[in-house]
């Protein structure tokens, strides 16, 4: 049988989701980033193989997230795309008529909206990255909390503590003010989720048609906390798709599905890429003032593919697929 | 006799309005211009340096511009641009620019600072020039012969870009790729963000790489412009916030371009109201996507690719169905 494998290589999570023709799901797996990204597709690559089924052969490969050069790369991708459209694509599939999506990953944050299945706007967090994963999980951690224990706790608050959200450097002075006036952990964390969700409608989502269906994804989905406080905030149901960890991942199985529907051969370097030596090196071209620095990853003895250069000088001897 | 001088002119902010027209005047002169190259890492990083931390990259980029120069020349050329039309005004950090540099606390050359100021009448900005290049020794036949040729180099200049043509065509002698997509495209933004390939990222090559045809806020002439931004129910005092506005106006009511994409330098004043004005009219005259990329002093280009990738995808993927 043939099946479709989707990387999203993410700041802090790496996911791999493997579905089928007729977009059964074979393997989804969430696995941390921990700030070795090749590491990260190799261990994840190696635990796809383990779990597929047998008889499944991957005909095509798509890769997505801040990651996706270097997963596409390495794993040899049919399409490389960025997370807005995996995301995008994604949620159609799961819910056609959806109208809205409320994505938080690792250290970016977004918001989608489309009408008939097609992508209309969006929008992504621009310098600030206050409320996203990276912060909740910092939180949590100081708070001495599992991060899946940080949700069940805000739901359980009944009388929410004010946080101001608009940075995570005043957020946290906030909260730890807070905590020394003695303020129960429980309404401390649903104050900040509830900052989090102003916060993310005040700048991500300034100006957009927020419209039912609304699909909220991306890690931080897990955290029951946030879904309640998106709920109150804009008083319409928010859904939580069963794979919302791994979305990006799903949409890029999904693309890759289309890119090779016109019968061609897939590029994928087979799941023995998870064996191979990887080996990223950086250095500063010296051809002209702009001291580019530029990344090459190379496989055993072989260079794979370099980038970082603004001229072309190095990127364009790169295989085609990598635009 | 006047002795040969040389003048350097930054590569930055209005030079891509007015070069041809300084150049010109400069020249016919006798006056030998020394041009900063293109911006690069270490322009950037000099001006960073040199700069207050207040200023926007574009002001810090001019500030590199100006000391990538200082060693090279005898004069710096760092006109005072002020109104460039009765009513409107250029952003006050240009307005007081030739004063900042003066008082940077680096040894640089002397300034020239002519000053254009539509309040100060028509010819103000001529007399100006005029005076600047008499206080070189010049004298009022000569330069008023320079000026002359300089006004006709600059209209001449005018009618390429209204052809149809980027400033970096004409002013680097290009021709952009043959278009491969039935797409237009609005590229917005001040002319130092979108047509410095290192501050922007090389934003218009990456459109014309995919294929668009890119139109600029130059291109369309300064009169229809005008009448465009007048339809504004206030009247909109910045000039190239006018500019941008104009143009907007009248491509979206053209309904000719399959996308707008406006490029402001982050902490820019004027662009934070005009963007979002911007914005509004996209999505109420005509439903064009829109695009706000905001650039800073992180070379990160993974931001910057990742939203331009979704823009288009959301174009094309618009016109499939």
């Amino acid at each position: 049988m043939k099946a479709y494998l989707g990387i999203d290589l993410g700041s802090v999570s790496t996911n791999f989701f493997v579905m089928g023709q007729d977009e059964e799901v074979l393997v989804n797996i969430y696995l941390r980033t921990q700030g070795n990204p090749i590491k990260a597709v190799r261990t994840g690559l190696a635990r796809t193989q383990d779990e597929l089924p047998p008889g499944v052969t991957i005909a095509g490969v798509g890769t997505t997230g801040s990651g996706r050069q270097l997963a596409g790369i390495i794993v040899g991708a049919d399409t490389i795309k960025n997370e807005i459209t995996a995301h995008g694509v994604a949620a159609t599939s799961l819910v056609p008529t959806v109208r809205t999506v409320l994505e938080i990953g690792g250290q970016d944050s977004k918001i989608i909206i489309l009408r008939d299945g097609i992508v209309t706007d969006f929008a992504m967090n621009t310098v600030c990255a206050a409320g996203t994963g990276s912060f909740l999980d910092r939180q949590a951690e100081r708070l001495g909390l599992p991060i899946d224990q940080f949700g069940q706790l805000a739901v359980r608050s009944s009388n929410p503590v004010r946080i101001a959200g608009r940075c995570a450097v005043f957020a946290e002075s906030d909260m730890i003010h807070k905590q020394q006036l003695g303020h129960p952990m429980e309404d401390i964390t649903r104050g900040l989720c509830q900052a989090l969700v102003r916060n993310y409608l005040n700048n991500v989502a300034k100006g957009k048609a927020i419209e039912p269906p609304i699909l909220f994804q991306g890690g931080v989905a897990a955290n029951a906390g946030m879904k309640v406080a998106f709920e109150e905030a804009l008083g319409i149901e928010v859904l939580v798709p069963k794979y919302f960890a791994v979305m990006g991942a799903l949409g890029a199985a999904q693309l890759a599905q289309r890119q090779v529907s016109n019968g061609a051969e897939t590029r994928f370097r087979g799941f023995e890429v998870s064996n191979w030596d990887f080996h990223v090196s950086s250095r500063h071209c010296h051809g002209c003032s702009n001291c580019c620095e530029i990344v090459e990853i190379e496989a055993g003895e072989k260079s794979l593919a370099c980038w970082g250069d603004r001229c072309g000088r190095w990127s364009e001897q790169n295989p085609a697929q990598i635009a | 006799m006047v002795t040969l001088v040389r003048i350097g002119i930054p590569r930055a902010l209005l030079y891509y309005h007015y070069f041809p027209l300084w150049e010109t005047f400069w020249r016919n002169l006798g006056v030998e211009i020394e041009v900063s190259p293109p911006t690069n890492k270490q322009i950037l990083d000099l001006g960073v340096e040199a700069a207050v931390p207040e200023a926007c990259l574009p002001v810090k980029v001019y500030y590199g511009h100006i000391l990538t120069l200082a060693q090279k020349v005898d004069y710096l050329f760092v006109p005072r641009l002020i109104s460039s039309q009765k009513g409107t005004y250029i952003c006050p950090k240009f307005m007081g620019l030739p004063d900042m540099l003066k008082h940077c606390g680096y040894n640089i050359p002397a300034i020239i600072a002519p000053t254009l100021n539509a309040r100060h009448g028509k010819k103000a900005w001529e007399r100006s020039h005029l005076q600047a290049a008499e206080e070189l020794g010049f004298n009022r036949r000569l330069t008023q012969f320079a000026w002359q040729q300089a006004q006709r180099e600059l209209a001449s200049y005018h009618k390429e870009l209204q052809a149809g043509r980027t400033p970096v065509d004409i002013l680097y002698q290009r021709q952009p790729p043959k278009p491969t997509s039935r797409h237009t495209l609005l590229l917005l933004g001040h002319p130092y963000n979108i047509f410095d390939e290192f501050v922007s990222m090389n934003l218009i090559n990456r459109l014309y790489h995919r294929g668009y045809q890119v139109v600029t806020p130059e291109m369309l002439p300064p009169k229809l412009v005008e009448k465009e931004a007048a339809r504004l129910p206030k009247h909109l005092f910045w000039s190239l916030g006018r500019l941008l506005v104009g143009t907007a106006n009248y491509y979206l009511q053209e309904k000719s371009i399959a996308g707008i994409v406006h490029v402001v330098s982050f902490g820019c004043g004027p662009d934070s109201l005009v963007g979002e004005l911007l914005e509004r009219r996209a999505k109420k005259l005509a439903h064009v996507p829109f695009l706000l990329l905001t650039l800073d002093e992180h070379t990160g280009e993974g931001g910057l690719i990742t939203r331009l990738e979704a823009f288009l995808d959301m174009i094309e993927w618009r016109h499939v169905s």
